[in-house]
């Protein structure tokens, strides 16, 4: 068994590796690499089936079928939870934008849990794009509803001495550019903490059921047996993460509303 | 092995920020239910915030291995 848990620790690197955004056309700063591929591909899927839901909406405001119904129920979940419930009035101008990013997290999480496929949103390249667009648009809410100048000075607090409005001007400046980071590295660290807690976890089924397909003996069939809980393990985690990807869409999606909610806002 | 410690108490503070945030949520359903909706929002939104800094800390242990 101690041989086992070495093969699993030497191993790790190696798996560590695997997760490094390899380039398969140019170089890492210039080109494609594989997360962009798989993020590519999540794309597509994800406008297959929305032309798939309008094909099947056509000349009907009743969803019809499991498929149209399942979508259906996801945009009311955007629509309603998300939107209404944290915008208010405004919710049916940011609909399409805070939309598009949830779909977009959602697939580009989703097509990582098929098994041997990688994250879209697993590289820090592709969730900073992703923040960077809802940085630019909640700050072109702000802008566009208090002009360039209003935006700036509704980052210090009304009614305070001024050493003090700018102190916190400052603060809130710095905690304004932070959010891009931390949407950014939140989404990006959850999708690699997942899929290396689930790929060690394969790591040790692999290693502990080695020895006994090498040779038969009482010991490693005791070994081997420890495999089955490593694999029950791994079909736990699966299923943790599966709840995970659609948290995660839906945490994005709902910081992005409460960020564009601040800078629509009057007071602060 | 320092730093499978360092990730360990990132995971306790972690782990206490989350249950207060439960433990009040749960409270503040059972005496309202009908806040139940934005309580879980604002649920949600917490355990985001505070997960990230464990999530932090974890990918820098890893880093440091």
């Amino acid at each position: 068994m101690d041989e086992a848990f070495k093969q699993v620790t030497d191993s790790l690197g190696e798996l560590l590796d695997s997760f490094y955004p390899a380039a398969i056309v140019g170089n890492t700063v210039v080109g494609l690499t594989v997360y962009i591929v798989y993020f590519i591909l999540a794309m597509y899927a994800m406008l297959r089936v929305i032309s798939l839901y309008e094909k099947k909406m056509e000349g009907t405001l009743v969803p019809h079928g499991v498929f149209a119904n399942i979508v259906d129920a996801c945009m009311q979940f955007v629509a309603n939870d998300l939107c209404r419930g944290v915008l208010g009035e405004t919710w049916t101008k940011h609909l399409p934008f805070l939309g598009t990013v949830f779909f977009v997290v959602l697939f580009g999480n989703y097509i990582g849990m098929l098994p041997t496929w990688k994250p879209g949103t697993g590289s820090t390249g592709i969730t900073g794009a992703v923040a960077f667009a809802s940085f630019v648009y909640f700050i072109g809410v702000g802008v566009k509803k208090k002009g360039a100048w209003g935006y700036i000075k509704s980052l210090a607090p009304k009614d305070v001495m001024a050493p003090i409005a700018l102190l916190v001007w400052v603060i809130e400046v710095f905690s304004t550019f932070l959010r891009l980071i931390t949407l950014a590295v939140r989404l990006f660290c959850n999708m690699f903490a997942g899929h290396l807690v689930m790929g060690v976890f394969a790591l040790m089924c692999s290693a502990f059921v080695n020895p006994m397909l090498q040779q038969f003996t009482l010991a490693n069939l005791g070994t081997g047996a420890m495999s089955v809980l490593w694999m029950l393990m791994l079909l736990i985690i699966y299923a943790v993460e599966l709840i995970v990807c659609f948290v995660q869409a839906y945490v994005f999606a709902l910081l992005t509303a409460v960020y564009v909610k601040l800078a629509e806002s009057d007071e602060e | 092995m320092t730093t499978i410690f360092g990730y360990g108490i990132c995971v306790l503070g972690a782990a206490l920020g989350i249950s207060i945030a439960a433990y009040g949520a749960t409270t503040s359903m059972a005496r309202q239910p009908e806040v139940k909706g934005n309580l879980f929002t604002v649920f949600i939104l917490a355990s985001a915030f505070i997960e990230a800094l464990c999530l932090i800390g974890f990918v820098v242990a890893i880093m440091s291995m």
